[in-house]
């Protein structure tokens, strides 16, 4: 059985699936019966923060049976703590206005909804037509024992004493898990006060749910292999994790210029973890005529795809291109952010651009000219972004700059 | 705050729950002192009478119905006299009529589960369980 992973040590074992698959797991659009416990234990998704994991399983609701053994009443929602035998955990339970009384505080402040006022024309409608087809059946007098109102009142007494529970009552929460002020709770979407006299439905949850936990929750999440290789799955979300990477390294150290092998060793852990560690030792550079292994292959094509994705955004161009793969960080290029400076001083002299500043089309064709052919727009914009930050230059529309 | 484990009398009065800890039991309400506030809650089992008192300060008042099922759930304290111990219970729910053999039945299917996860926590019960075998 895949143990869970509450120790440190198995968190760096275990990944999660993309964020994107969860949907093929029926436990994450299920209501879980889980162990409070097990809710308190479980481990928080790193792609999706309000997901949790059980055993590989993405879990988004629970399901729970228990006393209430604390209670904090404000006016709008209760907080009741609820004990399965497992654990305790907060409940938050909001409080329907609809059936609030008419002397509440909360209506007199005129929070009468449009519905409530919809509901409660509805079901007088209904009474009156219930009322006279009763009438017709069991004689006239019939109709003077059905008050609408009085059926109303009955119902709103029955939806409170439902949701207002006192200590030492059994109380059925359904809704999503929340981690408040690094505390567990559950938001709940349906909470009810549960009559169990002789303790029916707690023995009968107590045989269920061993059951579940053996059939379902406790058997890891397979994804099969037609699911793993989905292009529009694990692929793209590869890719954004490799983007990613990249994109910390070359802020935190502070790159100018790299190769593509100075970064390649950061995508490593990303590809399949089978060890073929001997070729790649030896022949870094090798060619696919000489069968690279599977790995490397991959390797160097999530490379090539996340620098290709990096290059487009503009974070980094390749002023010459040629046999040597050189990339230049877009930013930190110091002879860019200056020739672009020059341009615009330059040319900002000339009347023709005196008043109103150069056109990010001009300043990009000479920019092309002067300093390097393979420099982008997106290139290009991210240099002024830097340049207008530094105070160097200003832009005077939405496409034109001129130097301060 | 610590949950309240579900225990059979037996079990604790071999002390399978520590002082302090949170405890859910059940047996049958055989006597109950009011200006005490204790109640003293029964069970047979192998062919053994086995006895609980219960602090009902918290609880008070309840409407008593002696020879009736009740379930309690409440933390475990040194029992006055320092002779076993005692449930200061702060909830007290009358449950008479309910299906006792089931629900061992469930206490132990629960129990079973949690023995096969390994948890360390079911060694305690279970621990118990062995010295008065069902």
């Amino acid at each position: 059985m895949q143990p869970e992973a509450t120790e440190p040590e198995e968190d760096s074992v275990w990944e999660e699936p993309p964020s994107m698959l969860w949907g093929l797991d029926p436990m994450f659009n299920a209501f879980n019966r889980l162990y409070v416990k097990d809710i308190l234990h479980m481990r928080e998704s790193c792609q999706v923060s309000g997901i949790y994991f059980y055993n590989s399983h993405p879990i988004f609701k629970v399901d729970v049976l228990g006393t209430v053994v604390y209670k904090r009443e404000r006016e709008d929602f209760f907080c009741y703590g609820v004990d399965d035998g497992t654990g305790v955990i907060n409940s938050l339970c909001w409080k329907d206005e609809q059936w609030r009384e008419q002397g509440d505080p909360a209506t007199r402040k005129c929070r009468y909804s449009h519905y409530s006022c919809v509901s409660t024309l509805f079901v007088f409608t209904v009474g009156c037509v219930l009322s006279s087809v009763w009438a017709r059946a069991f004689g006239s007098s019939a109709c003077e024992d059905f008050n609408p109102a009085s059926e109303l009142k009955k119902l709103r007494q029955a939806q409170h004493s439902s949701s207002h529970l006192e200590i030492g009552e059994l109380l059925r929460v359904r809704g999503p898990v929340k981690t408040s002020r690094q505390q567990r709770e559950i938001m709940a979407s349906t909470y009810y006060k549960v009559s169990d006299p002789v303790m029916a439905v707690q023995i009968s949850w107590m045989m269920e749910v061993p059951q579940l936990y053996r059939q379902c929750y406790d058997k890891p999440f397979h994804l099969d292999s037609s699911a793993q290789n989905i292009q529009g799955g694990s692929a793209s979300y590869l890719l954004g994790r490799a983007t990613r990477i990249l994109k910390d390294f070359l802020k935190e150290k502070e790159v100018t210029r790299f190769r593509p092998y100075d970064v390649q060793d950061l995508l490593q852990p990303l590809v399949s973890r089978q060890p073929q560690k001997t070729a790649s030792e030896q022949e870094p550079e090798a060619g696919p005529s000489s069968g690279p292994p599977t790995s490397f292959k991959q390797l160097r094509e999530l490379l090539q795809k996340s620098l290709q994705i990096l290059q487009d955004e503009g974070l980094v161009f390749r002023k010459v291109k040629c046999q040597d793969e050189v990339y230049h960080v877009t930013e930190r290029d110091k002879d860019l952010l200056m020739a672009v400076r020059d341009i615009l001083r330059e040319d900002c002299r000339r009347e023709k651009y005196a008043e109103k500043g150069c056109h990010i089309l001009h300043i990009l064709s000479s920019v092309r000219q002067r300093y390097s052919r393979n420099v982008s727009k997106a290139a290009l914009v991210l240099v002024l972004k830097a340049l207008e930050c530094n105070s160097d230059i200003i832009s005077t529309s939405d496409s034109h700059y001129t130097i301060l | 705050m610590s949950p309240a484990v579900f225990h059979f009398l037996w079990e604790v009065n071999f002390g399978a729950v520590k002082e302090g800890d949170s405890v859910r039991t059940f047996g049958r309400l055989v006597s109950y002192q009011p200006e005490e506030s204790k109640a003293t809650l029964s069970i047979q089992h192998a062919a053994r009478q086995h006895q609980v008192v219960v602090q009902t300060t918290f609880v008070e008042p309840f409407d008593p119905i002696i020879g009736a099922q009740y379930i309690v759930l409440g933390e475990i304290e040194k029992a006055e006299g320092g002779d076993g111990v005692m449930v200061h219970a702060r909830v007290l729910n009358c449950v008479d009529g309910v299906n006792l053999a089931l629900l061992q039945r469930g206490v132990n299917e629960q129990r079973s589960y949690f023995r096969e996860r390994g948890e360390s926590k079911g060694d305690a019960a279970t621990a118990a369980q062995q010295r008065a075998p069902l």
